[in-house]
């Protein structure tokens, strides 16, 4: 019962100054690593959890190396290697999107709306070797179970005190950041098993794959969390994390931190369309900054059971595939022919930006009941081709012009960015251009009730230019930059001063009165 | 002119202040407010006006139909907003029914001629217990400092008026002390991590607005005490050692059970709410207002 009442705990060991999910990095030997953002699939099913981790791990694999402390002594059976490609599905699948809409054309036609999709597949596979020894020294930290699952050589220990952990570590070749001693020890009172995790060269180059796979492992406990503490004990900066779940009955949300739905269904200028990863990466930041960096994000809920008609509504890629969802972990499905499934099933995705300040306690989780679907959608609209002798044109060109400077003006509120520079975007109708405050001022367009004059395509300078054009574009996780603290906030008024004065005054004032 | 309006003032001033729950529910509107305009919950009107038309309008039948007087219409007020702060369904139904249970069971489970649940305790156990459709959302709040603050303090304020922060302190010491000798003395955990877990607004909010109800707690101010001395370790080996979210409030929850054995056993009379009925009350200790 004890053991179960202990929860998985994951410990990273790789590169001294690297970004990490759950763990901290600290490298074998000293090689600069960077790791932007690390992905985590949650399972839950009961008090049965399947964690599955992945991180763009970017340096020699000689010098890789993880910790992962456990409730229990995992079984061989309970350690797996998925793909790398059900994240990239997940994260293609999930991300915060841009839908773009037509205007109708005016006296004729019909809107159109045009979503993208591509199917992708991916497959698990999983190897399995033994060994099984017991070590003990002055460390007072034995060796229970060895591991070879796939590339990774995989030891269970468990240790009685956190100096002789790290010592353990430290001769076995682990380069430990400063300050893990203290940030280890709860872990070891609450009587954890850790293991680490190195890569087998052996069968890295036998199985020729370029990049690490994740590693899953399955456990039973009531604890549903995510120990971050544990990454930041290098303590550098703050550092991201997406979180993508499967679980029986609804969204997942954090019970020590607000869970908050980003902004959504917003409409935004056409031109956002062609840096929309900039655009949104800008606007996780602004919204960071705006409501606290002590939160964790939702960017996507969807009810994805199998008798889900609408899987997503628009479809960045393909939902995610049965093979897939199994891999990840999901047990309680049934399969159906043509690759299809039965059984109820709640996508969840949340992002997390932690720092040592901001997050002093480990993430935990909750299953709600709560199967509203969510999105983080913004829309483009494109105006309608002009109509020659149509009599709705004017009035739909001042509809028009207002809409835009709207779209603006959300653009500025969304991302903070100078909309200086698109003053003129307002008047630039895909492909036509309509008269402008200043064409007025200086007369060059004689007469309101002329046709718009017709110019080549418009090229409207993007705030930051992105290589990403498709028609429904995702944003690749990758480019979210950890966001700083440090930054240059605008001073916030202080309605907590303000708050806490009248408080006090009005507790005062009625001690004195009685 | 100048002195009729303070004359009125002071009228005013004096009803509001007659009864500990004008308090209440000044101060629970604030957090409402608050948590839909600041920490932008996902909570909808529709919500908000399902709760209180159906805890107002069980009150209003239960009030005519016992020939009670409807000063009773207070209490359902801070409950449906108690609902509003803690209890999330999407299902308007659930909502619903989360608001007459929790004033049905101030008519229907009673004992001693008082009832023994907190009704918004009630309303939402029973309905996470019954429906499995509704939750609490315990992060809801954040974790800011300002939120200690200013729970703390407005709690404090309304609980020393009703004579209750007895019951707050003794919570508070039961959950706290227990917690901070596990998580700091015993686990070594940097001493932020526990203040994020003390700052954290919903259990503030429960600490001096739910469990220091003067009505369905026992009344002996010792059993009282240790009422709330055992319901602040349940609590805590409900949060640490099972996981069990939203702990205070299924604690209290499971210890309202005991509160007629204790009330029978040690008797100390019934609570009232107002100073101007005190001739029909018993304990007029608990009564007076300082």
């Amino acid at each position: 019962m004890k053991k179960n009442t202990l929860l998985l705990l994951c410990l990273l060991l790789c590169g001294v100054k690297a970004y990490s999910f759950c763990g901290f990095y600290a490298a074998r030997s000293d090689v600069k690593l960077f790791n932007k953002t690390s992905q985590v699939i949650l399972v839950r099913n009961g008090e049965r959890t399947t964690v599955t981790m992945s991180s763009d791990f970017q340096g020699n694999v000689r010098d890789f190396a993880m910790v992962i402390p456990v409730p229990t002594i995992l079984q061989e059976q309970d350690i797996r290697v998925t793909e790398r490609r059900i994240f990239d599905q997940l994260d293609a699948y999930s991300a915060p999107r841009l839908a773009e809409y037509f205007d109708e054309p005016l006296c004729q036609g019909r809107m159109r709306a045009y979503p993208e999709s591509t199917a992708k597949r991916s497959a698990s596979v999983m190897e399995s070797d033994n060994a099984l020894s017991e070590e003990k020294a002055d460390y007072k930290v034995a060796v229970l179970a060895r591991y070879t699952v796939g590339e990774y050589d995989i030891e269970i220990l468990n240790a009685q005190e956190s100096s002789g952990l790290e010592r353990w570590l430290n001769d076995h070749g682990y380069k430990i950041p400063d300050g893990a001693e203290e940030v280890l020890e709860p872990y070891i009172r609450s009587n954890m098993k850790f293991f680490v995790v190195k890569v087998n060269l052996e069968h890295f180059k036998a199985g020729s794959t370029e990049f690490l796979r994740p590693l899953q492992i399955r456990f039973s406990s009531p604890k549903f969390m995510l120990p971050i503490r544990l990454g930041m004990a290098n303590g550098e900066g703050s550092q991201d994390m997406i979180v993508y779940s499967f679980t029986k009955n609804g969204r997942i949300e954090t019970t020590n931190y607000r869970s908050l739905r980003m902004p959504t269904d917003r409409q935004v200028p056409v031109f956002t369309k062609e840096n929309f990863g900039a655009f949104y990466t800008a606007l996780y930041k602004k919204n960071l900054q705006k409501e606290g960096a002590d939160n964790v994000f939702l960017e996507y809920a969807w009810d994805i059971s199998g008798q889900s008609a609408v899987k997503c509504d628009p479809c960045p890629s393909q939902p995610p595939l049965f093979q897939e969802i199994l891999s990840a972990g999901v047990d309680w499905l049934q399969s159906n022919s043509w690759g299809q499934y039965s059984g109820s099933l709640f996508f969840t995705r949340l992002h997390v930006t932690y720092n040592r300040i901001d997050f002093p306690q480990d993430l935990v989780f909750q299953e709600t009941p709560d199967r509203s679907n969510f999105q983080c959608r913004y829309v483009i609209r494109h105006p309608a081709p002009y109509t020659e002798n149509c009599s709705e044109w004017n009035d739909y060109q001042s509809k028009k012009i207002a809409e835009r400077k709207q779209e603006l003006r959300e653009l500025q509120a969304l991302t903070g960015w100078d909309v200086a520079q698109h003053r003129d975007y307002p008047y630039y109708f895909n492909g036509y251009r309509v008269k402008t405050p200043r064409d007025e001022r200086t007369g060059s367009v004689t007469q309101k009730s002329e046709a718009p004059e017709k110019t080549a395509a418009i090229q409207v300078a993007p705030a930051i230019r992105d290589s990403d054009t498709s028609t429904l574009v995702a944003v690749q996780q990758q480019a979210f930059i950890p966001s700083e603290k440090s930054e240059s906030a605008p001073e916030p008024f202080p309605y907590s001063t303000i708050a806490m004065l009248t408080v006090t005054g009005l507790f005062l004032y009625h001690r004195f009165r009685s | 002119m100048l002195k009729k309006m303070i004359r009125a003032g002071s009228r005013l001033n004096t009803l509001y202040c007659s009864d500990a729950r004008h308090y209440q529910i000044s101060f629970l509107s604030i957090f409402l407010l608050a948590g839909l305009f600041r920490l932008h919950w996902p909570l909808s009107y529709a919500q908000i006006f399902i709760t209180l038309s159906a805890t107002l309008s069980t009150q209003y039948i239960a009030l005519r139909l016992l020939r009670l007087p409807m000063d009773g219409l207070k209490s359902a007020l801070i409950t449906s907003l108690s609902l509003c702060l803690l209890f999330r369904s999407d299902h308007l139904a659930v909502v619903a029914l989360a608001g007459i249970l929790s004033i049905a069971s101030k008519y229907l489970l009673r004992q001693g001629g008082k009832h023994f649940f907190n009704p918004a305790n009630f309303g939402i156990c029973a309905c996470i217990l019954l429906t499995g459709k509704a939750w609490i959302s315990p992060g809801q709040w954040g974790s800011e400092g300002l939120w200690l603050m200013v729970v703390g303090v407005l709690g404090m304020l309304v609980v020393t008026r009703a004579k209750r922060s007895d019951l707050a302190l003794s919570f508070l010491l039961g959950f706290g002390g227990c917690m901070f000798i596990r998580m700091y003395c015993w686990q070594e955990w940097p001493a932020d991590a526990l203040l994020h877990v003390f700052s954290n607004g919903a259990l503030l909010l429960f600490t001096f607005f739910m469990i220091t109800d003067p009505v369905s707690t026992p009344q002996h101010p010792i059993a009282r005490k240790l009422w709330a001395l055992a319901a602040g370790c349940l609590a805590f080996y409900l949060q640490a050692y099972q996981w069990v979210n939203g702990a205070p409030l299924w604690a209290l929850f499971m210890l309202s059970f005991i509160t007629p054995i204790v009330d029978y056993f040690i008797s100390a009379g019934n609570y009232r709410w107002t100073t101007r009925t005190n001739t029909l009350t018993e304990n007029t200790k608990n009564i007076q207002i300082a």
